[in-house]
């Protein structure tokens, strides 16, 4: 009985991830801006990892499997958002058309980026 | 031939067919003006450069047949790609994620990969080799001579792309402005807390390739690619402080060549049955398995230099 439960919450987180992964990749199609590619894109590289490795951590219970499994959590939402970070920012700086489709901030020059 | 319905181009199917072959532009002009103008033209393009391939029409009634005949069975062989496409790709799918099931359990002894020579690897591999981990022992020691290739392939590919993308010594190298002070804020946070732990990490799976998963190359790749890391975040600069070219030539010339020395004495010995003077010591422990630790260490840090190299040589044309 325990054991259903666990496989059966598992198998829920999993197929919650295949299930956000598979519109990630919908929207990185049917999307037509750049910008909006790319938080279609960032949803599979945070979301969908994140349900689909912590469903295997519940399968797996407290192990140093599963400590490893949280490590690649760890190091995956550090880096995929900095990198989706640094994708946006070039495509606002590269982008001759951004205000055509989105709204851009007026202070802002030419949506340079801040730093 | 069916009946046409009079509202046909309006109905829910062809609507479906003209957005699956992606006829059909979003219906929200105002969403997307960047991209209209540019696939107006492309269509223009297209059907200029496509006239010569319209058919013109033809009186001759045998030639009309043939040509229908032609046409129409084009005209089927599409639908029926269409149809096929999606019906190939579900059947694949399933056979596949059907197949997962019948797998064997990872590493079992049973699984028909493990017959015949890889039996005798795994019988015999810990008690000559002295690893633990089976395919360090085969990479290194018994395949010892592949790898060696393997390393040296490395090597030439890297004295390639120099002889094609270095800059002479008079030519300045190309660097965009502010690049050389590194990238923005959040990236150069995130790389001082990565930076580290990949290097470790990196060290970790080349000392330990003996013992568990990983090995040189696989060691060597996790730190090339902190290295790229770092010099994509602080710059080139600050890269050169620690891994300049003049460096970077002792480590690569110095490994590969320290690597020929070790793995020719390694097949000497055991090509003559010659007792090695490195012992295998404890199976298990970080010392031991003889030669195979430091050779692990000498292609880990080969590995790491080619990926370096590769992308220094690609962005400014120099390390």
């Amino acid at each position: 009985m325990n054991e259903w439960v666990v496989f059966s919450f598992a198998a829920i987180l999993i197929i919650g991830g295949l299930l956000v992964s598979l519109i990630a990749a919908f929207g990185l199609f049917k999307f037509r801006f750049a910008l909006n590619r790319m938080h279609a894109a960032a949803m599979c590289d945070t979301l969908a990892i994140l349900l689909v490795l912590l469903g295997l951590i519940v399968i797996d219970g407290a192990s140093i499997l599963s400590l490893k499994l949280g490590l690649i959590i760890v190091l995956l939402w550090c880096a995929s958002p900095v990198s989706s970070h640094l994708l946006a920012n070039m495509e606002v700086i590269v982008s001759s058309k951004l205000k055509d489709n989105c709204e851009v901030p007026e202070q802002e020059e030419g949506g340079a980026s801040e730093s | 031939m069916s009946r046409v319905r009079s509202d046909y181009e309006k109905s829910f199917r062809a609507r479906f067919r003209r957005y699956i072959s992606g006829e059909e532009e979003l219906k929200d002009v105002d969403y997307m003006p960047l991209f209209e103008k540019q696939i107006a033209d492309e269509r223009a393009e297209d059907e200029k450069a496509t006239e010569h391939y319209l058919v013109p029409p033809i009186k001759d009634p045998q030639e009309d047949a043939r040509l229908y005949a032609e046409y129409s069975g084009i005209k089927w062989f599409r639908r029926l790609y269409q149809v096929m496409a999606v019906v190939l790709c579900v059947a694949i799918c399933g056979v596949l994620i059907y197949n997962i099931a019948f797998m064997p359990g990872f590493g079992s002894a049973d699984s028909p990969m493990n017959n015949g020579v890889s039996e005798r690897y795994l019988e015999k591999g810990e008690e000559e080799t002295g690893v633990t981990n089976i395919v360090t022992g085969l990479i290194i020691s018994y395949r010892g001579f592949d790898t060696f290739g393997e390393t040296h392939v490395l090597f030439i590919a890297t004295i390639a792309v120099m002889i094609l993308l270095k800059l002479r010594k008079d030519e300045k190298p190309v660097v965009a402005e502010g690049e050389e002070e590194g990238g923005d804020i959040i990236l150069t946070t995130i790389a001082r807390v990565l930076v580290p732990m990949i290097f470790l990490f990196g060290f970790y799976v080349l000392v330990n390739g003996h013992l568990s998963p990983g090995g040189g190359f696989s060691g060597g790749a996790v730190m090339g690619a902190g290295l790229i890391l770092y010099s994509a975040s602080f710059g080139f600069t600050k890269t050169a402080k620690f891994f300049n070219e003049k460096i970077y030539d002792i480590i690569k010339v110095g490994s590969l060549l320290l690597y020929s020395m070790l793995i020719g004495y390694n097949l000497f010995t055991g090509a003559n049955g010659i007792a090695s003077v490195v012992p295998l010591g404890r199976a298990g422990e970080i010392l031991s398995a003889g030669l195979i630790l430091p050779i692990n260490i000498l292609v880990g840090l080969e590995v790491a230099c080619t990926m370096y190299a590769f992308y220094a040589l690609f962005r400014k044309g120099a390390i």
